[in-house]
Parts: structure tokens; sequence; C-alpha cells
């Protein structure tokens, strides 16, 4: 079987849980024997080019479509739409050859998609790893990037949902009919444990609306009432940067509260392994791979009621990302009670080990199967 | 041709609230706190309404019906009565019809329904039984022969308590873990407690009525009353123990299943054989004779697969628990404050703790269904707040 998928990140140059994703599902696909050409847009000068047994990065043209880090109240620069325009463009003409199937990920790419469908007469696979409904927080949407979702989904033989949660969300706001859509949840390549755990709690995610800092910090502020020596990290970089500095300040917690900015890979890990509570408190949350890194670094999870993740780690927390008494009882609990602790990490890691890019990549095997 | 024992358990805890940590200290009044008043009501009309009531009067009828010859046990705990007292007399009321027909037996228990027998010190533990056995004299006019402990707790040194007590007999698991080779179906006698009888429950015959019976996957489903019959009396020995939470009928087996059916037709089924008959527990341990001793040095349980306590103290979250209860259970006896005491008490019940258990796919559906908090790690947070909180009292 040979496929062509098309990303838009891919590590070391990704913002998320797609870069990710892209990175275990081609690697853990080439080992099934599936020819994998992953095309994605040209970042740097430095050449990416790579390849491996039965998988090729391939590079097309020079596009910035980075699109996130903008501050949503602005609209969004022409550039940005160029770029789209063009890597899409690039990619349905350069594109071409005996692929069994092309496999898109998220709306960016799926222009490129629905043009290579008709041009090679394949079968179009899109994986929705987020929709706009959950980017936006559900406040004002983009049509734009709704439209085009829904064109690709629409095109798309096959819907690939990393989550029963976000399989939802293309039914009910996309209209997508049921048996056009597959639930394949995502893994995580494990941390593994290390280091003294410190009283840290930790947020790690994109500093945007959607992933509910800002929750996160107003229930720092009721931890702290009852357990002052701890800290709280926020890691990560976003367009919410300056407003959460301020939150901080403002909530008088500035002081337990540390901002990292962007962390090199080896500082991520180091700081999942020294924290003793994740927070995952989106507001939308198609999966959250970050809970599963943390749980693999020994770190018991509290997670978003809204997310994929919480269906796959029966061994959490969960709460209501507005709930934040609920959230600042729930982290004190497990600052306090040692036993809840362990044993939420012993079975959480239990679930996690099962969740291979393997499992993942035979799921969406046997969806190709069923197109082609 | 066996003699039959049928006893149900009949029980309900205090559930506790949502307590969180916010609330430790405050400024409340405790018992309506800890105690989710509200959702109890509702739980225990929904499962009078569904089990207690109707069953009830289909055993009266059945025991009319049969003249004396279909006769059964009950263990109905402390807060169970303390339930239809506050709730629905009515259901208290027709369990004393059903007692009047001097068909019906009564069993001892720990009134709480608690772990107090797994205590390091028995002293509580005794009490408890005490208590209830208090309870059952002056509801009754009735003193036990027979003791059940929580859930069929059973070891060497609870069986020895309970023969010092005065009980003439004790019902426990009729595991293989105790038995070997030997079959249920006969008295034991504990090893170190000679003038104690032990019933052991026939959990393959129990469990086809309280697990399987509407288990559509199981190959001999359905289960008909006419079929149960003829395997009680293919059954070799003195008695065949069937043992099963009251609620089976009309809540985990509900009406549709065909359970009240069932059981209507089960004394005759069962009749029908020569020699057949139904006894109480305490005709059990005035008829028969132990053909055997056990020894059980480490707790069994009739709970989940492993017939052990680790339903209860299975996971380090639960084991906290339960040191945190011992330790506040210490103190609050120093302190001698009735109201404390009534508190830790109810805290006791051990259903608190079943709640918490985290163990594998399947107990841990049968512990789900039953648990009133969306998890084992939300029900640890709840309870072990509400200690705290209780810690906190004691200590002031």
């Amino acid at each position: 079987m040979k496929i062509a998928m098309i990303g838009w990140e891919y590590p070391p140059f990704k913002v998320g849980g797609l870069g990710t994703h892209c990175y275990g599902l081609t690697h853990a696909l080439a080992n099934l024997s599936v020819n994998v050409d992953f095309y994605i847009p040209k970042r740097t000068e430095q050449k990416m080019v790579k390849s491996e047994r039965n998988l090729r990065i391939i590079e097309v043209g020079v596009a910035n479509v980075f699109p996130y880090d903008r501050y949503s109240e602005l609209p969004i620069e022409n550039d940005f739409f160029n770029a789209v325009e063009t890597y899409n463009s690039l990619c349905a003409n350069r594109i071409k050859g005996c692929y069994d199937l092309i496999h898109c990920h998220d709306w960016l790419t799926m222009e490129a998609g629905i043009r290579l469908k008709e041009k090679l007469d394949i079968p179009l696979i899109v994986t929705i790893h987020s929709t706009e409904y959950d980017r936006s927080g559900g406040i004002y949407p983009n049509q734009y990037f709704i439209e085009r979702e829904k064109r690709g989904m629409d095109a798309a033989d096959r819907i690939i949902a990393v989550s029963h949660f976000t399989k939802r969300i293309i039914m009910e706001k996309y209209h997508i009919p049921e048996d056009k859509i597959r639930v394949v949840h995502n893994a995580v390549s494990k941390i593994g444990e290390g280091g003294k755990k410190k009283k840290i709690v930790l947020f790690f995610g994109r500093l945007t609306i959607q992933k509910g800092a800002e929750f996160f910090l107003r229930a720092a502020k009721k931890v702290l009432e009852k357990e002052n020596d701890c800290l709280f990290i926020v890691a990560g970089a976003g367009d919410m940067l300056p407003r959460l500095i301020d939150l901080a300040i403002h909530l008088g917690i500035a002081n337990k509260v540390m901002f990292t900015g962007p962390l090199t890979d080896e500082e991520v890990k180091h700081i999942y392994r020294i924290a003793s509570v994740y927070v995952l408190p989106s507001v939308s949350e198609p999966f959250g791979i970050t809970a599963l890194e943390a749980i693999s670094a020994g770190t018991p999870a509290i997670i978003s009621k809204t997310s994929g993740v919480a269906e796959v780690v029966k061994h959490s927390l969960t709460v209501d990302f507005w709930d934040v008494d609920e959230m600042a009882n729930k982290i004190i609990a497990l600052l306090r009670y040692h036993p809840l602790r362990k044993t939420m990490v012993e079975n959480a890691k239990k679930e996690v080990d099962f969740l291979t890019w393997e499992r993942t990549a035979e799921k969406t095997l046997e969806v190709y199967r069923e197109v082609i | 041709m066996p003699a039959v024992c049928c006893y149900f358990e009949v029980h309900q805890p205090f559930r506790i609230n949502r307590f969180s940590v916010f609330h430790i200290g405050g400024d409340i009044n405790p018992y309506d706190a800890y105690f989710n008043h509200d959702l109890n009501r509702k739980i225990f009309e929904r499962v009078a309404n569904k089990c207690y009531l109707p069953t009830n009067r289909l055993l009266l009828d059945l025991i009319k019906q049969f003249n004396g010859k279909f006769r059964i046990s009950f263990s109905i705990t402390g807060t169970f009565m303390e339930y239809c007292d506050r709730y629905m007399p009515e259901v208290m009321e027709s369990f004393k019809e059903l007692f009047r027909t001097g068909c019906v037996d009564l069993i001892g228990e720990t009134y709480y329904h608690s772990l107090s027998g797994i205590f390091d010190d028995l002293s509580e533990f005794e009490d408890q039984v005490n208590l209830h056995r208090e309870t059952l004299m002056r509801r009754f006019n009735y003193e036990p022969a027979v003791f059940r402990n929580t859930e069929a707790i059973y070891d060497n040194r609870i069986a020895k308590k309970i023969e010092e007590m005065g009980f003439r007999g004790i019902i426990t698991e009729g595991t293989e873990k105790i038995l070997g080779w030997r079959s249920p179906n006969y008295l034991y006698k504990p090893v170190n407690a000679p003038n104690l009888k032990v019933l052991l429950r026939n959990h393959q015959l129990s469990d086809d009525i309280a697990f399987r019976f509407s288990a559509t996957g199981w190959n001999e489903f359905p289960l008909t009353a006419e079929k149960f019959g003829s395997w009680v009396s293919a059954s070799e020995g003195d008695l065949v123990n069937i043992f099963m939470d009251y609620e089976t009928f009309g809540e985990h087996q509900w009406p549709e299943t065909g359970i009240f059916d069932f059981l209507r037709h089960l004394p005759d089924e069962i009749l029908r054989y020569p020699n057949n008959e139904f006894i109480t527990v305490r005709e059990a341990v005035e008829r028969f004779s132990p053909v055997g001793e056990i020894d059980v040095p480490f707790a069994i349980s009739w709970a989940d697969m492993e017939r052990d306590v680790s339903t209860w103290l299975g996971n380090d979250m639960q084991i906290a628990c339960f040191n945190e209860l011992k330790e506040i259970g210490r103190r609050v006896k120093e302190k001698g404050d009735e109201n404390l005491i009534r508190l830790w008490r109810l805290l006791q019940t051990s259903d608190h703790l079943y709640y918490i258990s985290t163990k594998g796919l399947a107990d841990g559906d049968v512990h789900k269904y039953f648990s009133p908090y969306s998890g084992p790690y939300e029900g640890f947070i709840n309870y072990m707040n509400i200690l705290q909180d209780l810690k906190q009292r004691v200590e002031l």
C-alpha cells in the first residue's frame, strides 16, 4: 500500500498534537509496511528532507502556514491565507503517481486533498485533530475555517476523529453522517519517570483561549489559600501570555506562578517529571496528548470534561473547566493525599502503556482498508 | 434431598455528600454536611418500591400459601432500620409482619454494616454487634442465634469472638479457599471455636440467581424455578445455603427479567421433590452437626472474584482511609462525645470504602453500578476530606 499524506507540521517543527501525531503515525505505518510519502511545507533554509524505510518526508515550496500565535481579535493577515492557498496548490500540482489514497490532517491541507482526490481518482481520508469550534473556545468561531473544514469533511471518503468527543462535534456542527466517521485515539511517546517530585502544579499548552490557562490561574488562587507552599507553572507560549501575566498579578499570586515561555524537549520532560499534579483545563480539547505525557512521567492528571483524552484515561480526575472551586479541591487532594497520587499514577500508567502509535497506526490502517 | 436455607441481606448505607477540602473545619452541621440525605431518601424510596415492599408482599403470600413450609431468614442492618423509621415506616412494618408468621428468622450483625471485625482491637466490633442485638430485641423482641458479619467477612478471630458472645452459628462464604475439595452443603466448626457452627454459602447456586439470572450469555439462560429446583434437589449434603442481597429481587434484577415469577414458583418447585424442605438459619444450627473443621487465618468474604477483603482494602487509598478511621476511633472514644462517636460509626459502613475500589473491569462494573460517585478517586477525595473534618472536630 502506498499513500500520500499531507500535513503542515512535523517534528522538530511543531506546535501541537498534530505534529506529534503525524510523527508517531507515519513511523508506525512505515513499520507496518505501508509506504508513506509525507508532504510538508518548507519552513527554513535548513533542509529536513529525509528518507527511511517506507517513509519519505517531502518538502513542498516555501509557505508560512503556521496558524497559531495570532491575536484572535485581529483579522488574519492575507499573507497567511495566501500561504495556505499556495501550499495547497503546490501540493495539488506536485503530487502525482500511483498512490492508493490521500490522507490529510485538519482544514489547512484539505483543499489539496479535495483536488488530488479528483485528479488522481483515489479515496480521501481526513483526520480531524481540532475544529474551529475547539480553537475558538466556542466564542465567535470563524466561518471561513468552518467552511473549509466542512468542504473537506464532505469530500472525504472517511473521517478519522481523534476522540468520540470530536466525533460528536463533527456530527452535530458539521452534519456529517455517523457512518463516515471512525474514532482513532492518539497515542503517546512515553517520557518515563526521573527526578524528584516537587510541590509543583503544571499547565503545559498553547496559551490560547482554547487551552483554558485562565481557569488554571483562578484555581491556583484558591489552592494557595490552603496550601501556600506550592508553585504553579504555566509552560508554553501563545498570544494570551501578557493577559495571563496580568491576571496572575491581579490575583496577587504572581510570586507563586512561573511563566516559562517556549521550552525545549528536554526542558518539557524535566518539568513533567518534577511536577506533582498536571492540569488540562481546556475549554474544548479534541484529545490532549499532554495529559498522557504527564502520566507517563509519573504525574497524575486532572482533565477537563470537555476533552477527548478523558475517554482513554479512566484513572484520572475530571472537572468542568469553569469549575475552579472543584479544580482547586482536586489539586489540593492530590497534593495532600499521597495514596491518591500513587494509586492514580500506577493505574493510569497501565492505561497509557496500552496507547502506542503502533495501535493508532493499526486502527488507521483498518480505515484505509475500508476504502481501497 | 437437602434442606434449603435461604437468607437475604437487607442493607442501605448513609451515602456521603460531595465534601470539598474547602468545607473542612467549616462552620457546618457535620451530620447534614457529611451525608447526602436527599439522595439517600430517593434511593431508599426507589428500592423500597421496587424491591422491599413487593418482595415482602410476595414472600408473605408464599408463607401463607405453604402453611409454614416456606421458611426464610433476613439480616437487617441498623442503618436500614433507621431509614425505615425516617422515610417509610411501612417497610419496617412489613418486615415485622413477615417475622410474626413464625417462618422468618433474623440474623445478628454489626449495626453499622462496618469493617470493625477487621480492626486490630475487637471492642468496637463487639459494641456494634451488641447494639444490633439490642435493636432486634427492642423492635422484634428476638435474640438471634446466628451471626453474619458484614459481607460475610470471616476469620478465626471473628469466629472466636462470636462464640464468646453467645451465638451458636456464623455465616460465611463457601469458598474453595477454605474448603478445598469439601462441600459447602454441610455445617463445619471453626478450628478455634468448637461450640460455633459455620453455615457456608453455596456460591454456585446463590450466584445463579443473584448474578447470572438475567445473563443472556449464560448457557443455562433463562433460569426457571423448575430448573433451579431440580439442581437443588440433585445436590448432595445436609443443606444448601442460598444467600444473597435482598435487592436482587426487583432492583439488581429488574421485574422485566422475570425474577418475581421465578421467586413465586420457587417454593413449589423445591417442595415437589420428596424430603426437600426449607429451614431457617436457627433451625439449621439446631438440627445439623458439623462434619469437619475450617481454619481461616486470613479474612475471607463473599465479595468479588477474590472472596477476600481486597474489595475494601485493595488499594493504598482504601488502606489510608481505613487507618484514618481506626485512628479517629481511638481518639473519639477517649473524648467520649456521643455525637462524634455516632458520626464515626456511620462513616464505618463498608460501602464508603467499597466506592473507592479500583478493581479491574470484571468487578469494577459491579462497583460502578453501586457507586454514587463518578469514580473511585472522587469517592476517595470526598471520604478522606470528611474524615479530616471529623478528625479536626475530635481534636477540638
